[in-house]
């Protein structure tokens, strides 16, 4: 069944007496356990198209069935909870909250769980996905206190921790130097290939892309190719090491 | 409401991650709560003061003499407006000397009212021309004084009988006054004249008006053992030991008989200093019981009744006529041998200074007719200004300290835009980010409204301590208080809860 599925998705801006046309009609079906790639230029409508894909918006026509529920059309408040259930978000800036704990970092998500989860509930899972991806021994820390791979491991807990059906992550590399973001981009392979998430990443890094089971590109609010693509070992090269470079000489 | 419960802790982490904004806007409510809780004790204070000088004047007392002599007063002239009270206390004294020099003087007739107050005798025990249809007191006490308080018509059996038969009395304390003069032991030159009392252990009870600056009252055992005890008046303390020397363990000499010097009374009101003259202060007390032993009498002057409440003394007056028209033997033809009078009254002639007498019967048609809640009312109008001054800061400083906390959380959701699009895309409806904020500001408020809670019994104290302003705090107060400033901080956070909740989680995320 497809997780994702897009029908002639237009999204309209009106600015004053003219209208800017981010989205002229995508429709996409996407399938459980794919991790798909969206890339494109800056203005070509992949950002709108996330915000759509991720309930934070509505699409001015068209139809989007998420888990085959139309939520083209919902109120805010419903588009919350469907947001808080089956959507993880991973953001560029991680958009960890400062000076709270990593732990409590992830449980946010939890806070708004309907109906509310006790707070020792809360607790366990949190810790829970924070140990799924190595972290446990820095539940405690405050993002200040985390490296900037920790902390988008952070993040992806927190987007984790509802067990969410589809991860959406939008230029999760973007803040990140090569080798971190090598770690990350073998993370979200791992979490696609050994728990069968669907992951729709955002990106504009052809590398990064890459990883993807499909890359679509995206051009001025259409869909200009699809294809599925074998994930390769990365093609990013690590600079080299500074004693390496010493060794060397 | 509860299961959210965690929104709440969420709250106070929030205002911890900004705690240095929080506390500026939270020392607003702190000031504005300190402010009302300090009018309000200073208010309550004013009015428990002026309760206390009404209660210490006695408006909830009844006193019974001895004798029956009824002051006719002249109908709609010499009303207290034109200062009745002063006249009528010069009154009472030219009364109380006639009685006690001219002690057979012939009773008057009943006269017409005309415009200037005049008194009459009613009932003469040892008038040779009335008839008696009962045993004198004479025939019953075998005492041949009689008069306005001298007469030997009270007995302590009649003070014991109205103790424990009549419910609503609270004290009685028997009577007996005498002038005397009373000699220092150790120095025989030092002397004064004044007034003796022989009363019981109650009567400060009785005197609400009344401080011990040194030593106490007489107490139970030295009244039943009938013992050689005093308690001296300031005014007699000062002049026979100099003031502020603690006589307390000092003998006396009263009728060339010992006494121990075991306490002195002050006054703990303003509103009655002890002055040279007056029958409080200038007064000495001894037991009733020693002086009745010394001079073998059984007699009573007087018996002093408070009631619980001040609005039974008129129905218990009337109850303690009757049991003592019964006791004596009265019937129906024959007027009281003694005399029972209530609150007003009295009150105009017993301590009550002359100005406060004004103020309170200047607007009162008749005394007689004067309620303690008519008293206090009279009183607390011109308290009010004050209190309304006070209430006006207490307000002011509030609505500051409200708009301290709305300023907090509109700069807050200003600042946290970003954290508020994060939350929202996390799953955050609207209603669940409006919460947080209205949380943060009950938080803020109720942190602000106990501190200040705190303060402002901090500033009462002071203001009772170094200023000796009356204050009186009560739970209902802080109370009341903390509920102003929680209240204000959920109006307070209402418009930023709101700005809050409709963000757009788009925009939000990508605010800078």
């Amino acid at each position: 069944m497809s997780v994702i599925s897009l029908e002639n998705i237009k999204k309209i801006y009106e600015l004053g007496d003219h209208s800017v046309h981010a989205l002229s009609g995508v429709s996409l079906e996407i399938n459980e356990s794919e991790f798909v790639t969206i890339t494109g230029a800056s203005g070509s409508g992949k950002s709108t198209l996330m915000h759509i894909i991720g309930c934070l918006d509505t699409p001015t026509s068209g139809s989007y069935l998420l888990n085959g529920k139309d939520v083209s059309n919902l109120p805010r408040q419903d588009l919350a909870d469907v947001r808080n259930k089956q959507i993880g978000f991973v953001f560029q800036g991680f958009n960890l909250l400062p000076r709270t704990t990593a732990v409590e970092n992830v449980e946010v998500p939890l806070l708004y769980s309907r109906p509310v989860l006790p707070a020792s509930e809360r607790r366990k899972l949190a810790l829970q996905a924070l140990d799924s991806l190595g972290l446990s021994d820095r539940a405690d820390h405050h993002p200040s206190q985390l490296s900037g791979g920790q902390q988008q491991r952070v993040a992806i807990a927190r987007a984790l921790v509802n067990s969410p059906s589809l991860i959406l992550a939008d230029e999760p590399t973007g803040n990140l130097d090569t080798k971190t973001s090598i770690e990350v981009m073998n993370l979200l392979r791992d979490l696609r290939e050994q728990h069968g998430i669907t992951i729709v990443l955002i990106t504009h890094e052809p590398e990064i892309a890459a990883y993807g089971s499909r890359i679509i590109s995206i051009r001025d609010g259409l869909i200009v190719s699809d294809t599925p693509n074998t994930p390769t070992e990365s093609t990013l090269q690590d600079p080299p090491l500074v004693s390496d470079v010493a060794a060397a000489s | 409401m509860r299961e959210r419960a965690h929104f709440l802790i969420l709250a106070a982490q929030s205002l911890q991650r900004n705690w240095m904004q929080a506390s500026l806007a939270m020392l607003g409510v702190t000031v504005g709560v300190g402010a009302l809780v300090a009018s309000m004790a200073l208010g309550r204070g004013a009015q428990e003061e002026i309760k206390d000088q009404l209660l210490a004047a006695g408006a909830n007392m009844i006193v019974v003499t001895a004798g029956n002599y009824q002051v006719e007063r002249a109908q709609g002239a010499g009303a207290p407006a034109d200062h009745g009270s002063i006249q009528r206390e010069d009154f009472g004294r030219f009364i109380a000397q006639t009685a006690d020099y001219y002690p057979s003087v012939k009773p008057f007739q009943f006269m017409q009212a005309t415009a200037q107050p005049r008194f009459i005798k009613a009932h003469f025990e040892d008038d040779p021309m009335a008839e008696h249809d009962h045993p004198t007191a004479s025939e019953r006490l075998g005492d041949a004084m009689a008069g306005l308080g001298a007469a030997a018509t009270l007995t302590l059996e009649d003070a014991t009988a109205i103790r424990d038969s009549l419910p609503g009395v609270q004290f009685v304390a028997s009577g007996v006054h005498e002038n005397a003069r009373i000699v220092v032991a150790a120095d025989e030159s030092r002397q004064w004249f004044t007034r003796l009392h022989g009363t019981e252990a109650e009567l400060p009870e009785i005197r609400r008006g009344w401080t011990f600056p040194y030593g106490n009252f007489l107490s139970r055992r030295q009244v039943n053992n009938a013992e050689q005890v005093m308690v001296l008046g300031r005014v007699v303390a000062d002049r026979l030991f100099g003031v502020s020397v603690n006589p307390v363990g000092e003998k006396v000499l009263l009728w060339n008989q010992e006494f121990e010097i075991v306490g002195v009374v002050g006054s703990r009101t303003w509103t009655a200093q002890p002055t040279a003259g007056d029958d409080q202060f200038d007064a000495v007390y001894v037991p009733v019981s020693t002086i009745h032993r010394l001079l073998n009498l059984s007699k009573l002057n007087t018996i002093t009744v408070t009631t619980r409440s001040a609005g039974e003394t008129t129905q218990i007056s009337r109850q303690i006529v009757d049991l003592l028209r019964v006791r004596h033997g009265i019937s129906d033809q024959m007027p009281d041998d003694f005399t029972v009078k209530t609150q007003a009254q009295e009150l105009l002639g017993s301590g009550l200074s002359p100005d406060l007498a004004r103020v309170v019967a200047g607007n009162m048609t008749s005394v007689d007719e004067l309620t303690i809640e008519q008293l206090s009312s009279s009183l607390q109008r011109s308290n009010r200004t004050m209190l309304a001054l006070l209430a006006g800061v207490a307000g002011v400083s509030l609505l500051v300290g409200g708009i301290g906390v709305m300023n907090l959380l509109l700069l807050s959701v200003t600042q946290r835009t970003r954290e508020v699009g994060l939350r929202m895309a996390m799953g955050a409806r609207g209603s669940d980010i409006a919460m947080q904020f209205v949380l943060e500001s009950l938080v803020l408020s109720l942190l602000g409204g106990l501190l200040g809670a705190f303060v402002g019994v901090i500033a009462a104290n002071v203001l009772e301590t170094f200023f000796q302003w009356s204050t009186d705090i009560s739970f209902l107060s802080i109370f009341i208080a903390i509920a102003v400033a929680v209240l204000l901080g959920m109006i307070a956070s209402v418009y930023p809860a709101r700005r809050a909740a409709i963000l757009d989680p788009i925009g939000a995320l990508n605010h800078e």
